[in-house]
């Protein structure tokens, strides 16, 4: 391995590189905007909930019961239609996701001591939002019964009772059960693969479409110099990108790392490794960047999104496709990310993870090489 | 315009598409495997919370409360101490996904008629599934309470409450696959067509045969739909094999209209196409293209509510999300399958697809003129 040689040849594709704005634009500007866009615009958390509200009761009671469910955080409930087929129209069009529907007598029911139902439709079809609105709504109603108790016992004199269990929730890791604790860490993953994958998915599938494959053979380099050399600047560019993006969560959006900064920069160093290394073994194998582009999509950016348990669970997969998650490198970062960032743990929990991604780092490299090597050089 | 030259500009097309042994997969088994994994994938639903128990009191009351949370279908206990840092830890490596630790003095709280505080810790990670587990955890807790009140206090009790019969419409099950398995459908759509435009333009740029046909007798619109017409047949077909994928494989109940569905696909593909098109007067080469589409499949895809809720976005980026026929599309695609509903709820969706197509396509159709010119 001559330093020279690999010099030139980073040179070269740093050239390349910052020479097309495209590239520059999805080295730089892409990482930007999705950390921009998921802390400000994206979120998966749920509240103003839009609810309209048919009240055949028309009493003080529901009255007020309608006014505390509009002044809770997680309600937004001051859509007043006449009847049932409004609500299902506006659930329909989508602009309700829940309506409720309170009956006729509804307060006498409850004046009288009995159960007084009290009917409320959620539009299912987004399951995580219909849950969630589920939730906050039984939680409503359990405070609405603890007080509708109280009146009770007050009414007949007793001394008043209290509830023999309460649950003292605790929520560790996300204090504020908010999704941009976990996502913006998580969309590190996704910019080093954008940037360590997909771009250079395309590097060296465009020297063979632009004949200097030919040229290359030609010269005194070798593989291990050429890989070495187009890996220099998307290494440098996506550690960059990185550290912007820690550095952007932390200033705008307070999402804070707790743990130590060493093994995130460590972490993000060997999964970029592995990034470049497929990205690489995908052009070579592919030899034209249309194919290389959509390999790469499909074999490096869908399983980091989706199989990587970043937004959905891997408990939830089939089990086929959790054991296929064992081999998806990102599901090993975003347990790092996870760890450093939420849970605050060190090496004597994560090393498995990082064990992982340096066998896979030493692993794809060699592949690669051999690749290479095949290819002629 | 002949008939006969666009004709044959979609014949060859047609072979160099599929002459290509490379782009086989990408026309076939890309969106399948894409649907599959997806399908698969996407859900997070609340089906099994597994618990890690501490019972410092271990008396009958609370070995009553564990059975509660055992006797629920959704609650697993899959670890017992007595230990609180063991316990501790199992959250910390996330084994568990909630703990539930019992004081030593439950039962002298519940027996003195007070309230006795069991701490539940719950891994917030994923914060959306950690407040579904959260209710849950409250539900049982609920429902132990009323039982040991029923037992503690033998007078009437039947205080009129509230009792909140709930029902999800059009999803009743709450499957998330049904949510997002008709979205990919679109979602898979919008990458193929935008891709496959622009590539079969600038692949004649690039390897100088536009030059060639542009001396040919073909005159720029014949050119541009013997360029288009091959991609809307192609996506046509992938559309049609996906939704009966959706329909028969992940068995997603499709409520409403087919011909609805397809008469909304033709009018994506218009905006779709003319994106496509566009990216190929602003591209010069096959990588500068691939990037630009991917410029404009994020964002479009971050915005259309595929996973993220409109509702949930900052007011002015709401208002942007109305530019995006990806949101248009999915609208009616979820609530066509979902819903079932037609024309007369959806005419808004379809007439703003429309707009979008007629003005994107005729937009981009004139740039691809003055270039050709």
């Amino acid at each position: 391995m001559k330093m020279l040689t690999i010099r030139a040849v980073a040179r070269k594709e740093f050239y390349h590189l910052i020479r097309d704005f495209r590239s520059l634009y999805l080295a730089f500007a892409i990482p930007l905007l999705l950390i921009l866009l998921f802390g400000y615009a994206l979120s998966l958390d749920v509240d103003n909930i839009s609810t309209v509200i048919v009240d055949f009761d028309r009493t003080g009671v529901s009255r007020d019961f309608i006014r505390r469910l509009d002044a809770s955080a997680y309600f937004d409930a001051h859509v007043h239609l006449r009847n049932a087929d409004e609500a299902s129209h506006y659930l329909d069009r989508g602009w309700a996701r829940m309506a409720v529907i309170i009956p006729p007598d509804w307060t006498n029911s409850l004046r009288a001591d009995r159960e007084a139902p009290l009917q409320i439709i959620v539009d299912g079809s987004d399951p995580n939002y219909a849950s969630l609105s589920l939730g906050y709504m039984t939680q409503f109603v359990g405070r609405e019964n603890r007080r509708l108790l109280a009146d009770f016992l007050n009414r007949k004199g007793r001394a008043s009772i209290n509830p023999p269990v309460a649950g003292q929730i605790r929520v560790w890791f996300n204090e504020d059960l908010e999704s941009k604790n976990f996502i913006v860490p998580g969309i590190i993953a996704i910019i080093i693969i954008i940037v360590g994958a997909m771009l250079t998915s395309l590097v060296i599938a465009r020297e063979y479409e632009n004949g200097t494959m030919e040229t290359i053979r030609s010269l005194p380099i070798r593989a291990g110099e050429l890989l070495a050399g187009k890996a220099i600047p998307y290494f440098m560019i996506a550690l960059i990108d990185v550290l912007v993006a820690v550095l952007m969560g932390q200033v705008l959006f307070s999402v804070t790392m707790k743990s130590s900064f060493w093994l995130l920069v460590t972490a993000s160093s060997l999964y970029i490794l592995v990034a470049l290394n497929l990205g690489f073994l995908i052009s070579i194998v592919t030899k034209s960047q249309l194919v290389a582009n959509q390999m790469a999509v499909l074999i490096t950016y869908l399983p980091s999104l989706l199989l990587s348990d970043f937004v959905f669970p891997i408990v939830n997969m089939p089990t086929v496709l959790q054991y296929v998650t064992y081999i998806v490198p990102a599901r090993y970062f975003i347990d790092i990310l996870n760890g450093l960032y939420l849970r605050n743990v060190g090496l004597d929990m994560l090393w498995p993870s990082y064990l992982v991604l340096i066998v896979m780092a030493v692993i794809f490299s060699l592949v690669t090489l051999v690749f290479l090597k095949r290819e002629g050089l | 315009m002949r008939r006969l030259r666009i004709r044959e500009l979609v014949r060859k097309e047609f072979i160099q598409l599929f002459r290509d042994k490379k782009n086989r997969p990408l026309l076939v088994i890309a969106p399948l495997v894409q649907l599959l994994v997806f399908g698969y994938v996407v859900s997070t639903d609340v089906r099994t919370v597994t618990v890690g128990l501490l019972d410092h009191a271990k008396t009958a009351e609370s070995r009553m409360l564990i059975d509660t949370f055992g006797a629920n279908r959704t609650f697993h206990i899959s670890y017992a101490t007595d230990n609180a840092r063991a316990l501790e830890s199992r959250l910390l490596k996330r084994e568990i996904d909630i703990a539930i630790k019992i004081p030593p003095d439950f039962t002298e709280h519940i027996r003195r008629g007070e309230t006795a505080d069991v701490q539940i810790l719950a891994d917030g990670s994923m914060s959306n599934m950690a407040t579904v587990r959260i209710a849950y955890a409250g539900a049982v807790i609920d429902r132990f309470n009323e039982r040991l009140m029923a037992e503690l206090y033998p007078m009437r009790m039947d205080y009129g409450r509230i009792d909140a019969r709930t029902r999800p419409w059009y999803n009743p099950n709450l499957y998330s696959q049904n949510y997002f398995v008709p979205g990919i459908v679109a979602f898979l759509i919008m990458i193929m067509t935008l891709l496959f435009t622009s590539m079969a333009v600038i692949k004649e740029k690039e390897r100088g045969t536009m030059e060639q046909l542009i001396v040919t007798p073909l005159q720029p619109s014949e050119l541009i739909l013997g360029k288009t017409i091959p991609y809307i047949i192609v996506s046509l077909a992938q559309m049609i094999a996906v939704t009966l994928f959706a329909i028969f494989w992940f068995n997603i109940p499709l409520a409403g209209n087919v011909f609805l569905l397809f008469l909304a696909i033709c009018l994506f593909l218009l905006s779709t196409l003319g994106m496509g098109l566009f990216i190929s007067t602003i591209s010069a080469t096959q990588q500068q293209a691939m990037m630009t589409t991917f410029f404009v499949i994020l964002p479009a895809f971050m915005f259309s509510g595929f996973v993220f809720p409109i509702a949930n976005m900052p007011q002015l980026i709401q208002w942007l999300t109305y530019l995006n026929p990806l949101r248009y599309f999915l609208l009616i695609i979820r609530g066509v399958f979902l819903k079932g509903v037609g024309l007369d709820m959806l005419w808004p969706q379809f007439s703003a697809l429309t707009m979008i197509g007629i003005v994107v396509f005729t937009a981009s159709v004139k740039r691809f003129h003055k270039r050709l010119d």
